[in-house]
């Protein structure tokens, strides 16, 4: 293991090279690169690496980013690309696609607030948006796990059991450009976690169709093995998990990350980096005597539902911090989890940070008085941040 | 601990918190750095941090209560740059002043102050407009705060700015730090996590700004931000010197009169042209042009075909200059009227003074007509020009050549004088039988040939010198009756220094080529019937960047019938009267300056049109100001000042094929002395010329403005600098450098 002072985007860089590499013995690695910022580093970082047996085709758009890592991974390859905000809403069809061949496929996403207006800041309304793609997805909370991500994320994808692409989820600058020393591990380290890909539908020389035409009966089916695969990858993740402790020698977070939770009356529940900040609002307010905790959901799809009942079984106030907006509804978090709390709960969402404003710990406070004064769950309330 | 850096777009404030991070994790601390994103153009300002803990680090935000602060650029110093500074606080500036200099105002902290700028410099750290101190100022921060010179050395090492320690170190030793005047005040503990604010007093809240509505978001080009005090650099419409314009020793405006063809056709075009030559025609079909090999789309795809645009232009749009009205018009004698002479009588008659061009020949042309053979000149081309230059009222006296009292009587008589009689000596070979019958001057040849109408030649011609008078002797021989013709070289093909594509025309008639060989004698029984040349090989270069001819003594015998001896001219000086001396182009006597002046081959020697006509109109420049007029005297551009090859945006520009000559085929043409070239077929070829250096209103600069403050003006652009933040992107991305970043 070496430490290194690099920013999340180059840690997504160095775990997809690693991941590539050790499929060297098998159909070697590949993507398409297509920059957009706060990704270009990424593949920047990916486009001046060498690999063996590994080809980054730099394309003309992120539609077709995505149309050569299908490619790659039919053939066999281990394949990355990486993307954000416009250009992932640009590329969504063939991330459905890339869901549908039930390819293994990684793909690292800065999250970023879409556009027009245009802002380059963090928001997860771009990911968001894939919520039913069919991928699964992490988002992360510091440069360590966005390594980890990307190589727990390919042994859970081309798991037989799973067989499904993973969404890597990371905010936008102040995870994505900010440098921290950062475990690389050595390249045998990776291979001993990475056994070769062995696509159990790969493309050979024999020639056949893919993704030809489906009647309703057998898209029935079809979506079903979907949701089978999303069930088990729950298991899945856990023995990855395990395996990653046995390779690497640390841990790498569950599902869904508690905080001070056990003794908490009033939980404030979050994704990505404003988690951190939690934590330190989480802190401050103890010293306050309020008993208050986190829980950070970590792997958004599947959904860990029932994770999540018991995490928050008893729990009197939960308030929910959305970093996105799903205009008409509310907070998209909010959505999922408000009946995932106790019934007699007071469950509040709060919008907070959207295009990227600067979460700081008074902000969080300030949702904690108004969560604790609250007798009964309110219409969703935008907690503006201001620059 | 929490740092903070205040900079500018370019001074790498990321790089140097990233430095200032390492330093730290090489000390065993939890780091994390980060700069704030969006406005990291070019001179924005910019601020980094730094976060060092012995815990490991979750805190995500930006710093608003620092511990330390730099600040690279001392014009982004005030109360908002240091707001949240702890007092006893260090604040680091980039600044060759003391930090005495800003303990009034900023007392409360530790001041320290290095002249980081100054330092860089001195290493070379960055380019000259734009100083890149970020390395240097890490090492004066890690001085003051009491770290060592090795942790400093092996971070450099590890993040491999090796290069660039030097300057670290300089500004370790040389920063000045001043205590904080009042007792340091309580620090935060170095301690994990966000804190929460209010241990000191709060920067001031973000305040909330007017938002505008979404849908107003679409009135004007983007939203405005005002520049303030982002741009250092300023980016500025100029016009460049064109290589072509460089190139031409004529001094023609050619990037000028391509474009005006281009943009508004032959009448424009042949303005820009009549500015600075009155032989559009002759130059259109005879030049070397030089602005050729100049032009940079040479190497891209071939260089425009300057030649066919200017003789496209003169053909279809003769200029008809009007003379001006001198107040007192001046008498001045030209002598010579070859094309040197007539441009100086020429640039003199404009200006409206009273010219006589004395020429021994019958008629005026000079070399144009004694020596070019109608196949590449016609006549009535050269008429033509020479007659719109006498309708300015210039006196012709032809047919008598003068002698060295003439000319001396001419210097006492007139105003002024200039002398322009061109290249009368020829070079002859001092070998056996050079005297024998049928070996004679190609330039005589020419002259019988181009004066007395068709000169008889019969069986093999031999024609000694690769010159273009060689050519037109070879191309002559075989309309005059040759059989053959063989060219006879001493240096190889690429050093010729006839026209190419003469040669190549002297190829598809039919005329064969020996090169690498030197004559070393004649033979025959009174008339000549074989040259003997001795094999040529080449040595190390000579004077001229051509590698020189070693003579061989192994021989060979070319039999032949006839040889024309084109082996170059020189300036016959026994016109100059006695005590004359030519030095700059003027005749000075016994020393002393005279009023006159020497124009073309007779003063340089070069050899060409071309030269002559730049040389011509300098001496009539040179002899008007003498005179107490207020002329621009002509003088050839500096050829290093053109825009290079490498300035020019290639990829803004489709590739294509020049567009060449039409000629008539060698079978037809070998039946006489009609042209052979009939030029380019059309104008389109103008829309090749990248026009370097000026600006064509392509809109490029307009359209890649990230701010979109470019405007459309008539004739050109506006910027409004009051949004501009000299980002440099329309310098970068402008075809053909025709806007330049200047410093604010």
């Amino acid at each position: 293991m070496t430490q290194e002072l690099i920013s999340a985007n180059h840690a997504a860089a160095v775990a997809a090279v690693l991941a590539g590499r050790a499929n060297r013995k098998a159909r070697g690695f590949g993507g398409g690169a297509y920059p957009i910022t706060p990704q270009t580093e990424c593949i920047e970082y990916l486009c001046k690496q060498t690999i063996e047996k590994g080809h980054i085709i730099r394309v003309e758009s992120e539609h077709s980013a995505m149309a050569a890592c299908m490619g790659f991974s039919l053939a066999g390859a281990r394949a990355f690309t990486a993307s954000s905000s416009n250009g992932l809403a640009y590329m969504t069809e063939n991330v459905f696609a890339a869901a549908f061949y039930r390819l293994p496929i990684v793909m690292m996403a800065v999250n970023r607030t879409l556009g027009p207006p245009w802002n380059i800041w963090v928001d997860h309304g771009d990911t968001l948006a894939l919520r039913d793609a069919g991928w699964i997805h992490l988002y992360c909370e510091d440069n360590q796990e966005v390594l980890d991500s990307i190589l727990l994320g390919y042994r859970l994808a081309e798991d037989r059991r799973v067989l499904l692409p993973v969404l890597v989820c990371q905010d936008a600058f102040v995870l994505s450009h900010t440098m921290m020393m950062t475990e690389v591990p050595p390249q045998e380290r990776v291979d001993a976690f990475l056994p070769p890909l062995d696509l159990p539908h790969r493309v050979t020389d024999r020639p056949r169709t893919v993704g030809g035409l489906d009647f309703p009966h057998e898209s029935e089916v079809h979506r079903r093995q979907q949701q089978e695969a999303m069930q088990a990858s729950f298991a899945v993740f856990e023995e990855c998990r395990e395996a990653f402790r046995a390779a690497f020698g640390r841990e790498t977070p569950e599902a869904i990350v508690p905080y001070r939770l056990d003794d908490a009356d009033v939980v404030l529940v979050s994704m990505g980096t404003t988690a951190s900040t939690v934590k330190a609002a989480v802190d401050e307010a103890r010293l306050r005597g309020v008993r208050a905790g986190g829980l950070r959901i970590r792997l958004f799809r599947p959904f860990p539902e029932e994770a999540i009942v018991r995490a928050l079984a008893g729990k009197k106030r939960v308030g929910i911090l959305d970093r996105d907006l799903c205009p008409g509804l509310g907070g998209i978090l909010w959505a999922e989890m408000r009946a995932l709390a106790g019934r007699d709960a007071v469950v509040q969402n709060y919008m907070v940070g959207l295009g990227g404003g600067d979460i700081r710990p008074i902000h969080v406070r300030q949702i904690l008085d108004d969560l604790l004064a609250r007798e009964k769950s309110g219409a969703p309330v935008f907690k503006e941040v201001g620059a | 601990m929490e740092i903070r850096l205040h900079g500018r777009g370019g001074q790498g404030g990321v790089t140097c918190a990233k430095i200032l991070a390492a330093v730290y994790a090489r000390l065993g601390k939890s780091v994390q750095t980060f700069g704030d994103y969006a406005g990291e153009r070019s001179g924005a300002p910019v601020r980094a941090y730094t976060r060092v803990s012995d815990e490991p680090i979750t805190n995500r935000n930006k710093v608003y209560q620092p511990d330390h602060l730099l600040v690279l650029d001392l014009s982004l110093l005030g109360d908002d740059t240091v707001a949240g500074l702890a007092p006893g606080g260090t604040l680091l500036l980039n600044s060759p002043e003391g930090p005495e200099a800003f303990a009034a105002k900023f007392g409360a902290f530790r001041v320290a102050t290095v002249d980081a700028t100054g330092i860089a410099r001195k290493h070379r750290i960055g380019t000259r407009s734009v100083v890149i101190v970020n390395t240097t100022i890490a090492g004066a921060f890690v001085k003051a705060l009491g770290i060592g010179l090795g942790v400093l050395e092996e971070t450099y090492r590890g993040l491999g700015l090796s290069s660039n320690f030097q300057a670290a170190k300089d500004a370790y030793e040389s920063v000045r730090v001043a205590e904080a005047g009042s007792p340091a005040g309580t620090r935060r503990a170095v301690g994990a996590g966000g804190a929460m604010e209010g241990a000191r007093p709060a920067p001031p809240p973000a305040t909330a700004k007017e938002v505008v509505p979404l849908q107003e978001h679409v009135e004007g080009p983007t939203t405005g931000l005002r520049t303030g005090n982002w741009r250092t650099q300023t980016p500025r419409y100029v016009e460049n010197l064109a290589p072509c314009n460089a190139w031409c020793p004529a001094g023609n405006d050619v990037v000028g009169f391509v474009q005006a063809l281009g943009r508004d056709g032959e009448i424009a075009a042949s303005a820009v042209l009549g500015r600075s030559t009155p032989f559009g025609g002759v130059c259109g079909r005879v030049c070397p042009a030089p602005c050729m090999e100049g032009c940079n789309r040479r190497e891209y795809d071939g260089s425009v075909n300057i030649r066919g645009i200017e003789r496209w232009i003169a053909d279809k749009a003769p200029v008809a200059r009007l003379a001006a009205a001198a107040v007192k018009p001046k008498r001045v004698a030209v002598v010579g009227g070859g094309p040197a002479g007539l441009a100086a009588a020429w640039t003199l008659a404009l200006e409206g003074h009273r010219v006589a061009v004395l020429e021994g020949e019958p008629e005026l042309g000079g070399v144009l007509r004694t020596g070019i053979p109608t196949y590449r000149l016609p006549r009535e081309v050269l008429d033509r020009e020479v007659e719109a230059i006498l309708a300015l009222g210039v006196e012709a006296r032809c047919g008598q050549f003068l002698d060295r009292e003439s000319v001396a009587r001419l210097a006492a008589d007139y105003d002024a004088v200039v002398l322009a009689t061109g290249l009368q000596k020829l070079q002859s070979l001092d070998v056996p039988g050079a005297r024998l019958a049928g070996v004679e001057q190609g330039i005589h040849f020419l002259h019988r040939v181009n004066m007395r109408g068709k000169a008889v030649l019969s069986g093999h011609v031999v024609v000694l010198g690769g010159g273009n008078t060689a050519m037109d002797c070879a191309r002559s021989a075989l309309r005059c009756g040759a059989a053959r013709v063989t060219v006879v070289y001493r240096r190889t093909r690429a050093e010729m220094p006839a026209i190419p594509e003469e040669i190549e025309e002297a190829g598809h008639e039919g005329v064969e080529f020996v090169f690498q060989a030197a004559p070393i004698g004649f033979e025959g029984d009174g008339r000549v019937s074989a040259v003997e040349v001795a094999e040529v090989e080449m040595g190390p270069p000579d004077a001229s960047g051509r590698r020189r001819p070693v003579v061989t003594d192994r021989k060979r015998r070319i039999e032949c019938d006839w040889v024309l001896m084109a082996l170059g001219q020189s300036a016959d000086l026994g016109l100059l009267p006695a005590g004359w001396t030519i030095r700059d182009g003027r005749c000075f006597g016994d020393g002393r300056p005279l009023n006159v002046w020497a124009a073309g081959d007779l003063a340089t020697g070069d050899g060409t049109v071309t030269h002559a006509i730049g040389s011509g109109r300098r001496a009539a420049g040179l002899a008007l100001r003498e005179l107490g007029e207020a002329v621009e005297v002509f003088s050839r551009p500096d050829r290093a000042r053109a825009v290079p090859a490498t300035d020019i945006r290639l990829d803004h520009f489709a590739r294509a094929d020049a567009a060449r000559d039409i000629t008539v085929p060698p079978a037809v043409r070998l039946s006489g002395f009609a042209e052979v070239s009939a030029g380019i077929e059309g104008r389109t070829e103008a829309h090749r010329c990248f026009s370097c250096g000026h600006c064509t209103s392509c809109d490029t600069c307009l359209v890649y403005c990230p701010e979109g403050i470019i405007r459309r003006t008539k004739g050109g652009y506006d910027v409004d600098y009051s949004y501009c933040k000299g980002c440099g992107i329309c310098v970068t991305e402008c075809p053909r450098k025709a806007i330049e970043m200047s410093a604010s």
